[in-house]
């Protein structure tokens, strides 16, 4: 295994509130790696400082392309499913638009949303805007995929598939990073878990004993936290 | 209480009888005093004051009437209107007795007469002569005359174009400046524009003959036939001679008009032109409705062309720009968005004269193109911005640069927003173009103007002007209806 992204002593502080605090986090080909902490802890902040839409105030990440999978989608809504998928390779890495249109196709089909390459952003279910969203985080073919809070607008069918899915994309070599709640969902599908609480790496390991058996107070808390709050509705997003 | 019940009621009564004996006692005679000297003006030394001779013959009236003369300012193009609506009793502002106006109002005998005359530069006295002399030149005068009918017949049988002002006084300014190569207009104005610009001349021939009358409203002709008395006795006593002489006006040709006046002793004028039927009027007025649609259609295209493009760059710079750029565009955009487009049109057309001296047709694309572009930039900010945030990030990790990601993400979005809003805007500026004939191009709503006081009704010109103003609108309406349709957003 080599390594796809290597994060050391992260630091970021907005005014007065320090949000990281020194973090290390890494993840190997072929990893699914968890990120988990109560609302604040920076799961969130650490993905967008990984994938450059913000600037640290201290420490180094090293990472080559990344692609992300944000929790809202973000897909561009003028465009299909396949365009939205062709739009970066065609523009940026200047692909001839049959590859371009074949690559995504495929992509498309690997992730069971094949029939739905000429839809409309806004003509998708959740799940089906979802796997078009990674779908087109991989068409530029990053190493590392950032995925924010991928179960939160899924049910439980559609969570074990998306779950199978993120194992076959890491099987293929690439490194997977996602922040999630869900504590079955990183127990089932990620093969490490990171817990994180005011900024800091307080806890990680094997998914199977942190969560069974956790040692520091903040996972007890988070376990807690999610055993006792009712399951959300998913978000409404597509009207 | 009855008693004071009953002292109300008398002090009611006796205020009411006052007043009407008040009413009784004035009369109302309508004029427009904006640069209206040698008939009505605001004094210059006094501006609370009227002055003119005009002013002079209302209170004639009025001191042979045993009333006194109020005025009310009425705009030149609207008195026939106004005099039929029974808003002032009598008229006179210089008033042309042409048919039409005889047909439709009350109009006295006349009591001046003048001379259409052509005024060129004085470098050009010895090559513009005659009208026909002027083939293929701009010549000037105000719209809803005499002089206008007489250019538009000039139009016909010597090939110039003819120019419609609103006021008699830019005519002459834009003729020194070398706007228009001529202007045919009444003598009293020309001698007057003689002595304010230097460099012109006036041909002493007449291009035709005409006469001032008073209005009043069609069924007042109990008023005008005093009114006719008034006259005819200040004709035989000298009156209107002293009146005219000290404005300096009188000339050989009043005591001819006088003689006949007083010895036909009725008002049966001359009429100055053979008299058109309305039918033939309408007829011959409708071509012309059709080529100002033509104009309104043409400007309100370029103009809408020109404020998208500068609002797209607006926009785009105050989304994207650094504080300075932002900065003065707002300032811009606030400039623009808060003062009356009227007052930018004059600014560009008449306030940039001495430094830049643009045609009129192109100082109105410019003037609307420039105001609609801070609406427009608005629109479009507004639009790129409601277009989310995660989108531009999530194109930046795709490794689009800002201006790929504006290009093809942030601006298609946008524009399907901003359709709906810029229709709206293209319908009003298609409207708002009517404030451009200030700038003498004669667009469909100042065509209409022209054609209803020459005809001398609102009815036939009014319902044409919509149609034509709706057959142009509703398209546009309809095709922005069917883009909206198939490119909806969610959530719009």
């Amino acid at each position: 295994m080599s390594r796809a992204l290597d994060v050391r002593e992260l630091r970021l502080t907005r005014g007065t509130r320090q949000i990281l605090r020194g973090v290390n986090l890494h993840a190997e080909n072929g990893e699914v790696v968890a990120l988990m902490g109560l609302s604040g802890s920076g799961k969130t902040t650490i993905l967008r400082v990984i994938a450059g839409l913000e600037s640290s105030d201290g420490g180094t990440v090293t990472a080559g392309k990344v692609g992300m999978v944000f929790q809202f989608h973000y897909l561009f809504e003028h465009l299909s499913a396949i365009d939205n998928l062709t739009l970066a390779p065609i523009e940026v890495l200047g692909q001839s638009v049959p590859d371009a249109r074949s690559r995504a196709q495929a992509l498309l089909d690997q992730l069971g949303v094949g029939h739905r390459a000429s839809a409309l952003p806004r003509e998708l279910s959740g799940g089906e805007a979802q796997r078009v969203a990674i779908a087109r985080a991989l068409a530029v073919d990053p190493p590392l995929l950032l995925l924010d809070e991928p179960t939160a607008s899924l049910d439980p069918a559609r969570r074990n598939d998306l779950g199978d899915a993120l194992r076959t994309l890491a099987r293929s070599g690439r490194a997977l990073v996602m922040t999630s709640h869900d504590d079955e969902f990183v127990r089932d599908f990620a093969t490490r878990v990171v817990v994180l609480a005011d900024g800091e790496v307080v806890e990680e390991g094997d998914p199977q004993a942190i969560l069974t058996s956790p040692s520091h107070p903040a996972t007890r808390e988070l376990l807690q936290v999610e055993r006792t709050k009712p399951r959300p509705a998913p978000p409404v997003y597509n009207r | 209480m009855r008693r004071v019940a009953r002292v109300l009621l008398a002090t009611c009564v006796a205020a009411w009888a006052t007043l009407s004996v008040a009413q009784a006692q004035v009369l109302r005679w309508g004029g427009d005093a904006e640069g209206g000297a040698p008939f009505v003006e605001a004094d210059p030394q006094n501006p609370a004051r009227l002055v003119g001779f005009d002013v002079e013959i209302a209170q004639l009236i009025a001191g042979k009437l045993g009333r006194t003369p109020q005025f009310l300012q009425v705009q030149f193009a609207s008195l026939d209107q106004s005099a039929r609506r029974g808003d002032f009793d009598v008229g006179l502002s210089g008033i042309e007795d042409i048919p039409a106006r005889r047909q439709s109002l009350a109009a006295s005998v006349p009591y001046y007469e003048f001379r259409e005359v052509l005024t060129v530069r004085e470098r050009d006295r010895a090559v513009y002569r005659t009208l026909a002399d002027l083939k293929g030149r701009r010549v000037a005068t105000l719209g809803g005359t005499m002089a206008y009918d007489l250019l538009l017949e000039a139009e016909k049988s010597h090939g110039i174009t003819a120019v419609s002002y609103d006021d008699d006084v830019h005519p002459y300014s834009d003729l020194a400046l070398g706007r228009v190569d001529g202007v045919v207009l009444d003598n009293v104005l020309a001698d007057r524009a003689m002595r304010r610009n230097t460099g012109l001349v006036t041909h002493p021939d007449a291009l035709a003959v005409g006469s001032y009358i008073v209005i009043t409203a069609p069924e007042n002709t109990a008023l005008r036939d005093q009114v006719d008395r008034i006259l005819t006795d200040a004709m035989r006593d000298g009156t209107l001679e002293r009146i005219f002489r000290k404005w300096n006006v009188w000339n050989d040709d009043q005591p001819r008009l006088y003689a006949r006046v007083t010895s036909a002793g009725v008002s049966e004028p001359t009429p100055p032109m053979a008299p058109a039927s309305s039918a033939a009027l309408t007829w011959r007025y409708v071509p012309s409705l059709f080529r100002a649609a033509g104009i309104t259609l043409v400007l309100s295209c370029a103009a809408m062309a020109l404020a998208v493009a500068l609002g797209v760059a607006i926009a785009i710079g105050r989304v994207y720009g650094d504080p300075v750029t932002r900065t003065l565009l707002t300032v811009y955009v606030e400039v623009m968005r808060g003062t009356p487009v009227l007052l930018q049109l004059f600014v560009i057309y008449y306030g940039l004269a001495s430094v830049i001296r643009l045609p009129a047709f192109l100082a109105a694309l410019l003037g609307l193109g420039l105001n609609y572009a801070a609406y427009e930039s608005e629109i479009y900010r507004s639009a790129l911005l409601a277009v989310p945030r995660g989108q531009l990030e999530a194109a930046r990790i795709l490794g689009f640069t800002r201006m790929q990601a504006l290009r093809l993400i942030r601006a298609p979005q946008a524009f399907r927003l901003a359709l709906a809003p810029m229709t709206n805007d293209f319908v009003a500026l298609l409207k708002d173009s009517s404030l451009v004939s200030m700038l003498t191009v004669v667009e469909l709503t100042k065509q209409t103007q022209i054609f209803a006081t020459n005809l001398g009704s609102w009815v036939i010109p009014g319902i044409l002007c919509a149609v034509l103003y709706l057959l142009m609108s509703l398209p546009l309406g309809y095709l922005a209806r069917r883009l909206e349709e198939r490119w909806r957003m969610p959530g719009v």
